[in-house]
């Protein structure tokens, strides 16, 4: 993990007080209040936090999909002002694959976007399903593969764009609790050879835990970074360790005052 | 196959049955279908019809014009009013209560207004076969999940690659429907079109066989037409189906 000592301009993500309000129904929504967050090359940044927190929103501030109405994003040292796709790249809660395209055709999708000639596109997208397991699978529609195969196949496509940021939002949410744990371990190795920037959605406690180098916990709406915990166990993890369990003790207390909040707030 | 087989049974068994029931009655008001075939080759010759193969071509001519501008008109209206939230919110409900109105009632203006030519049996081929299509339109667009189209912009997707890539695709098997539906009853306006009223076209013949008592050859034809509605809407099925294999 790089030091903190890198300068402004190499960080990929700064975070400058951005804030966001939503008009509803029944009036105006404080979703997102004053976050400062800088995520650092080749970082693993995990948002923890209850329902409804504005950790999905903060991650589409950072993706330019939507415009915070206070603060700045900076993204590679330049201010955010839209989709960014050769910087930013997006692995949705769903997984988000088109339906009607084959795994193969999904992971093509922005290189199509981008005009790679059809060769390449599907060289690197082969190269990217292969050693996923998804070898004889690329002809395959999603509604023919598993949850944790077209969870796999959205990240091969949001990979496939080479981008040296790669947001996630809560990617193995749908999946069972065990395919869920093995997603994570996978996520480990694919994380070391990729070289990536990632920020990381989830309110899975052993998620965070597991493939995290910072953890940053947020609080129930208006949501707020609460507290930042560095995890410096090596990888890959045993989260049976003592630490671990620990950490994981530290990090329930906090969260769990969230969402007992979060739940104030729906009822 | 076992279906196939039944349907084919319930065919063979409703023909026996017809011709068991007509067999001892009166064959003006009671057509055998025994008889059918021999009236249908004698109709080619039959001095008092008019000649059946330009009056089959009108009708082909008018149902495919009138289908095509259905379909383009269906296909301007539906995207304008889906994707233009507000004049979609300010025409829609105007559309639906239109569809609820029975089509035939605009027939007699619209035989004003075309005259008793082909013009007027394309119009109402077109009033008919239009709505289903404009209606499936603006179902599909609002069935496009509003994730796959953030996917698109997320990779830098511009507004009209989203509607080529995302949007068309994702209202594939909604839209097909449509066009399936749209099909046959452009194909019911035309033909009644000319059954109302007319001087040419195979709903002419109908009706003019009809008239002259020439109840044999007029169950031939009113049996072809449906066939070929029929015919016409299995192959609009089959298109159907494949674009809703493709699309899932």
């Amino acid at each position: 993990m790089p030091g903190g000592a890198t300068t402004a301009a190499a960080d990929p993500i700064i975070l400058e007080a951005i804030g966001k309000r939503y008009e509803t129904a029944s009036g105006a929504v404080q979703a997102v209040d004053s976050v400062s967050l800088t995520v650092r090359a080749e970082e693993f940044v995990t948002l923890l936090g209850p329902s409804g927190c504005g950790k999905s929103t903060v991650l589409g501030m950072i993706a330019g999909l939507v415009r915070p109405d206070a603060g700045r994003v900076l993204v590679a040292g330049t201010p955010c002002a839209g989709p960014n796709p050769e910087q930013v790249a997006l692995v949705f809660q769903d997984g988000g694959l088109f339906p009607w395209r084959t795994a193969l055709d999904n992971v093509t999708f922005g290189l199509e976007l981008r005009g790679v000639p059809a060769a390449k596109r599907r060289e690197i997208a082969l190269g990217l399903l292969e050693p996923m397991g998804l070898r004889g699978f690329e002809r395959k529609y999603p509604r023919e593969l598993s949850g944790g195969m077209r969870q796999r196949v959205a990240i091969a496509r949001a990979l496939a764009l080479d981008t040296p940021i790669l947001l996630m939002d809560e990617p193995f949410g749908a999946l069972d609790e065990q395919t869920r744990l093995l997603m994570g371990e996978w996520l480990v190795g694919i994380r070391r050879r990729a070289r990536k920037a990632v920020v990381f959605v989830t309110h899975s406690l052993q998620e965070a835990i597991a493939l995290s180098d910072r953890i940053v916990v947020m609080t129930a709406r208006p949501g707020r970074i609460k507290d930042v915990l560095d995890v410096t166990l090596p990888f890959p993890r045993d989260l049976n360790a003592p630490e671990v369990t620990e950490l994981r003790a530290k990090l329930w207390e906090q969260v769990r005052e969230e969402s007992l909040k979060a739940m104030g707030t729906i009822s | 196959m076992t279906v196939l087989a039944w349907r084919l049974g319930i065919l063979v068994g409703f023909f026996a049955v017809w011709e068991a029931v007509a067999a001892p009655l009166n064959p003006l008001f009671y057509i055998r279908p025994s008889s059918l075939p021999g009236a249908l080759l004698g109709m080619w010759r039959v001095p008092d019809l008019p000649p059946l193969g330009e009056h089959v071509w009108l009708t082909l001519q008018e149902i495919a014009g009138a289908y095509v501008l259905a379909v383009a008109a269906g296909l301007w209206l539906g995207f304008l009013l889906g994707l233009r939230r507000t004049v979609g919110r300010i025409y829609e409900p105007l559309l639906a209560a239109l569809y609820a109105v029975p089509s035939v009632v605009w027939y007699p203006s619209l035989m004003l207004f075309f005259g008793l030519g082909s013009a007027s049996k394309i119009a109402f081929g077109v009033l008919l076969g239009f709505f289903p299509i404009v209606l499936s339109v603006l179902a599909g667009i609002r069935q496009v999940p509003a994730t796959l189209v953030t996917v698109a912009q997320s990779m830098g997707a511009r507004p009209f690659t989203v509607f080529r890539k995302v949007m068309l695709p994702a209202m594939a098997s909604t839209m097909v429907g449509g066009l399936r539906a749209g099909l046959a009853l452009s194909v019911v306006g035309v033909l009644v079109g000319e059954i109302l009223g007319s001087r040419a076209g195979i709903g002419y013949v109908i009706n003019y066989a009809y008239g002259l008592m020439m109840t044999r050859e007029y169950a031939v034809l009113a049996l072809l037409a449906a066939a070929a509605v029929l015919a016409l809407d299995t192959a609009g099925a089959l298109v159907e189906a494949r674009v809703k294999r493709w699309a899932g």
